[in-house]
This record gives structure tokens, C-alpha cells and sequence, in this order.
């Protein structure tokens, strides 16, 4: 790759790996989610004009940033192309079925009920669609009660992943010389046990009533977590990133200390031993988790979100995220029309000049569906100025 | 009151800072038993609220120890329930809270009605993803003083202005007191759609009721 007068540019592959290596890649990547932003307009049939009938890979290649696809282990709203496969145990039967029901609004919503049989009893769950079908959240979660929690055990016993290389194959043709691959884990367990098992509420109540069994619980979705990362080992994959979705809200800090700290600190040795990178999904405040991040081993943080949207300046996450890189770092609010350009173009400088050269630039945590959309060319307009002064 | 009897309501405040909900349910009833007042013991759990309330603010205690005290308190009341009559009411007025159609997130809005019920304000919580009509039907039915309005995602910001017009409509523009947060919300925002108030943090969101309660309480006396 050639610029002015036959200067040698680095490519954004390089790049990127001069962000994981901790060198100086000559140049900032800008990496934007958009997939959220083209599937709603997708939907919705509010495209603009010059997107319309084209697939997201192109829409990226009309903006000329760097496409964000990952591999993901696969579930339904998922970005990404799939490199891990999940394979549940013999005697375990998924049943899963779609309908419309009216909310009690009176409109009607899509709803997807599943089921776990198990000869140890069976689990369920409900998540609606959401409107423009772009992704789904629990309304009912797996986990209700402790007998859901022993059902939930075996499934985990049980369950074993496997490398799609088929899959992977095709995601590599497509975007393997750009960007480095990426493999998205599952969240951490305490995260995972929030979030997608049992929710925030209950699982706070079931930690605090029934601790041995929930540190059971949390121990096997350990397991299950090695698992699914032992299944990387020897793949061509630069990094692993933990969609945590971290929040202090949820995870206080006494909670880190206590689950999360132990956690990373068992299984980041074993990444870093397979010779690969470690990063993890904080969108959430993280003012009181920065400060304990550094003791991780994490080498990098996504989708850390400073304010006006979140809770920090980016002074403090600089600060709190000494010796590691950022992926993001521009809050989603910031693409919305209502905020100024002037503040959007500040902001931005700001970043730059804090984080390089440890930093993939990207929107915290994606471009929202009403976002003002030519701001993604706005942004990598200032990128290129500022890697054209380096 | 006697000593006997201040020691057991000490009790009954200290078991539920502890989230201890053995020593609630036994200090309830030794509460009832030696004479204090159902009033009493319920003033003791919401003091005890208070001190945990106290302890957030301060640092010291988080998000999951505000569920682990609701939930020890819910068991204290549910102690008490046989010994009840009719319903309490709070002097710091009714407020509403929901997240707005389009959105499911809580927990933001939970941590806010966990505060200001600890402030003593009466919480009829709606839920979420919650229409423009149902907020301000509920808004009316239980004749509310503030509305608390949360919104996560960018695209349900629309609703804010959206419910202050259906308010409006209903003629209780200026009777109830609204405010908004929630993580991208922002100042600016809040005010080009003609709320009262905005709150960054679910603790800033229940002190500015609380000035509005006084302002209320002030004016009534």
C-alpha cells in the first residue's frame, strides 16, 4: 500500500496488530459498528438511497472504514460469522418456537420460546423480537429457581463446542486479509449469570440466599467457558474478546473483587499461553471498575463509553486503562443529530491524542439506528488528517 | 416509649441494614408483641432503608445490597402483614416511574425507585417499554406528583416530548412534575422536550424530588 511521493502506508491489518503488539502501526484504524444501523434502516425501509439494495460488506466499502464482522459462537442477533459450533448432550432436547402474542399494550409483539428437556427436568425462556426484528431480549429468563439451576448444571455438563472450519473458512476469504480474526467468547460466568441466564435482580437474591449452589453454578459455567476457549487453541486467532457487557451497576465493585478478578486471573495465563490477545465488552459506568482493571491481565477494553453517555472523562479511562489498548471510545449519542458536530470533532481530537497508538477507533458501543450517518464520515475525516500528520 | 421496646425497634433496623432475615422476621414479631405500633415497626424498616440508602450514597454499599435490603425488607412487611390495617400512606407523595416504549431496560430505573422509596416517596412502577397513554392514564389514577421517565436507547428519546404533549392533553401539564435520565440522555435533551428535570445519576434524580416534595409540603402548610 502506497501513499503520496511512494511512502510505503501501513494496511489496517498492520495496523491493528501494531494496536494488539503495543507498537506504533503508523496510523489510527476507525472500526464503527453499523450492522445495528443498516439492519433497523434495513427494516424499516428508511435507508438512505445510495445504501439501498447493498449488503452491509459494501456499505463499509463505500465508507472506506474498516469492516467490525467477528466470529461469533452464534446466536440469534449475533454479528458475524460463526467459527464455533455448539453441540448439546445426547439426551438433551432443544425445543424452540416463534409466535405473535398481543402485549398488554394491545399491539402485537414476536415472541420466541425456548425449551431445554433434560432427564434432569426442563428449562425455558422468552425473549421478544425486537421491533425491526434486529435483535431480542429476555422477557423470562432460564433460570427461575434452584431446581432450574441443578437442570442448568447437566446442560452445561454436558454441552461441547467445536472449530466450524467451514464457516471460518468463509468468513477468512471474506474479510481475513483486512482485519485480524477475532473469536467472541461468551460473557464471563458472573455476567453471563446476569444477563443471559437468570437476570440482574434474581441473581443478585439467589447469590445472596443460596451461595453454594450458586458458586456451583458459577464454577460450571467455568468449566463450560474453558471449554469453549480450548476449542480456539492452535486456530489462526489473534483475539479473544469476552462480550461482557460490564456495568458497575450490576457488577460492583465487591463483586469484581470477588468473581470477576478470580476469573480472569485463572483463564487470562491460559490466553496468553495459546498466544493470543484478550479483550472484554465494557459498555456499561465503569468509574469504580477502572481502577482494578489493570490487575486483570485484559489487554484490551471495548466500547468503554465516556461521557456525556457514560461515566467518565477520557482522561480517566486513560488513566485507569494504563498499558492497554482501546477499541472504540466515541459514545453512540455523539451520532445523533441533537448533539453538536463541534463536540462530536472535540471529542474525537481528544481520543486521538490520548490513545495513540493504542487505539481502535469505534463508536461506544454501536451507531444507533437514528444516528446522523454521514458523522462515520466526518469522524474518518479527522482520522485520516490526523494520520497524515503522524 | 420504653427501652425494651426502642431496643427491639433497634433491632428490627439493624436485621434489615445486616439484610438478616431471620433476625427481621423474629424482631417484627418481638416488636408487635411488646406493644410498638405496626406504624412503628414499618417507620423502623424505612429508617433502616435509610441508613442503607445512606450507605450507597457514602460508597460503602452498591446496587446488590439496595436488592438485598428490598428483599429483606419485603419479608419484614410480609411479617407484619397479619398485624396490618388498610394502607399506608407516605407524606412525600406518589410518583410514577417507567422506562418508555420502545425500551426494556431497568435497571437504572430500578435502582431509582429503590431510592426513592427508601426517601419515603410512594412508587407505582409501570415496567417497561410502556406507552405515552398508559404512563399518563396511570399518571391520573393515582393522582401522582412526579412522574420518573428512564430511556436507554437513543431512539426512544422521542417519547419524552411525545408524553409531555399526551400530559398536556390531559390537562395535567403543571400538575405532575417530570423527570428524565438514563444513559443518553443529556441535559440539552431534557430540556428541548419541556421536562422538569434531568438527573444523571439515579441519587441526583432523588434529591431533586426530594426539593420538590419540600417545595409541596411548603406550600400546603
Amino acid at each position: 500500500m502506497t501513499g503520496p511521493f511512494g511512502m510505503v502506508l501501513a494496511s489496517t491489518f498492520e495496523r491493528m496488530m501494531a494496536v494488539y503488539e503495543g507498537r506504533d502501526g503508523r496510523g489510527v484504524v476507525f472500526q464503527p459498528r453499523i450492522k445495528h444501523w443498516f439492519e433497523v434502516n434495513s427494516a424499516a425501509g428508511t435507508l438512505p438511497d445510495k445504501y439501498q439494495g447493498m449488503y452491509l460488506d459494501e456499505v463499509y466499502r463505500d465508507l472506506d472504514v474498516a469492516p467490525r464482522e467477528v466470529w461469533v459462537p452464534g446466536t440469534r442477533g449475533s454479528a458475524g460469522y460463526l467459527a464455533l459450533k455448539i453441540e448439546e448432550g445426547d439426551d438433551i432436547e432443544v425445543w424452540s418456537r416463534g409466535y405473535r402474542a398481543s402485549s398488554p399494550e394491545g399491539e402485537p409483539q414476536d415472541l420466541v420460546f425456548t425449551e431445554y428437556r433434560t432427564p434432569k427436568g426442563s428449562i425455558s425462556q422468552l425473549e421478544r423480537v425486537t421491533e425491526h426484528g434486529a435483535s431480542v431480549y429476555n422477557v423470562d429468563y432460564f433460570l427461575k429457581d434452584l431446581k432450574d439451576v441443578e437442570v442448568m448444571k447437566y446442560i452445561l455438563q454436558e454441552r461441547r463446542y467445536l472449530w466450524d472450519e467451514r464457516r471460518y473458512e468463509w468468513g477468512k476469504k471474506r474479510f481475513g486479509d483486512t482485519i485480524p480474526l477475532r473469536v467472541n467468547l461468551q460473557r464471563s460466568p458472573l455476567m453471563w449469570l446476569f444477563v443471559g441466564l437468570m437476570g440482574f435482580q434474581r441473581a443478585v437474591t439467589m447469590i445472596w440466599r443460596h451461595p453454594k449452589e450458586m458458586e456451583e453454578l458459577l464454577a460450571m459455567q467455568e468449566a463450560d467457558f474453558i471449554k469453549m476457549l480450548e476449542v480456539c487453541r492452535g486456530k489462526p486467532i489473534t483475539e479473544l474478546h469476552f462480550g461482557d457487557n460490564m456495568h458497575q451497576d450490576m457488577c460492583s465493585p465487591p463483586y469484581f473483587k470477588k468473581y470477576m478478578m478470580p476469573f480472569y486471573k485463572r483463564v487470562l495465563p491460559r490466553v496468553k499461553e495459546m498466544g493470543m490477545y484478550s479483550t472484554a465488552h465494557w459498555d456499561g459506568f465503569v468509574g469504580q471498575l477502572l481502577p482494578l482493571v489493570g490487575e486483570t491481565g485484559l489487554n484490551g477494553l471495548e466500547c468503554v463509553t465516556p461521557l456525556p453517555q457514560g461515566d467518565v472523562t477520557i482522561e480517566q479511562m486513560n488513566e485507569g486503562m494504563k498499558g492497554m489498548f482501546l477499541r472504540d471510545g466515541i459514545p453512540a449519542v455523539m451520532m445523533c443529530p441533537w448533539t453538536s458536530l463541534e463536540a462530536l470533532g472535540d471529542h474525537v481530537r481528544k481520543l486521538l491524542k490520548l490513545f495513540y497508538p493504542r487505539l481502535i477507533l469505534g463508536i461506544s458501543d454501536l451507531t444507533p439506528a437514528n444516528a446522523d450517518f454521514e458523522r462515520i464520515r466526518f469522524v474518518k475525516g479527522i482520522v485520516e488528517e490526523f494520520n497524515e500528520a503522524l | 416509649m420504653s427501652t425494651k421496646r426502642e431496643a427491639v425497634l433497634e433491632d428490627v433496623r439493624s436485621s434489615l441494614v445486616n439484610f438478616d432475615v431471620e433476625a427481621l422476621h423474629r424482631a417484627v414479631l418481638s416488636a408487635v408483641e411488646s406493644g410498638s405500633q405496626v406504624q412503628d415497626v414499618i417507620n423502623a424498616m424505612a429508617e433502616g432503608m435509610s441508613i442503607v440508602g445512606k450507605k450507597f450514597e457514602e460508597g460503602e454499599y452498591f446496587v446488590p445490597e439496595l436488592i438485598m435490603a428490598g428483599e429483606t425488607m419485603k419479608e419484614g412487611v410480609s411479617t407484619l402483614k397479619p398485624y396490618m390495617k388498610g394502607d399506608s400512606t407516605s407524606s412525600m407523595g406518589t410518583a410514577v416511574i417507567t422506562t418508555v416504549k420502545g425500551d426494556i431496560h431497568d435497571i437504572g430505573k430500578n435502582i431509582f425507585i429503590t431510592l426513592m422509596t427508601t426517601a419515603g416517596f410512594k412508587v407505582v412502577d409501570l415496567g417497561v417499554d410502556v406507552s405515552a397513554e398508559r404512563i399518563v392514564q396511570a399518571v391520573k389514577d393515582n393522582d401522582a406528583s412526579i412522574l420518573g421517565l428512564s430511556a436507554l436507547l437513543t431512539t426512544n428519546l422521542e417519547q419524552f416530548p411525545l408524553i409531555m404533549d399526551k400530559l398536556k392533553q390531559a390537562g395535567l401539564g403543571g400538575k405532575v412534575r417530570v423527570i428524565v435520565g438514563g444513559a443518553t440522555v443529556t441535559e440539552d435533551f431534557a430540556k428541548q422536550a419541556g421536562v422538569d428535570g434531568y438527573a444523571k445519576t439515579a441519587l441526583a434524580g432523588v434529591e431533586i424530588c426530594k426539593n420538590w416534595a419540600r417545595q409541596d409540603q411548603a406550600k400546603q402548610t
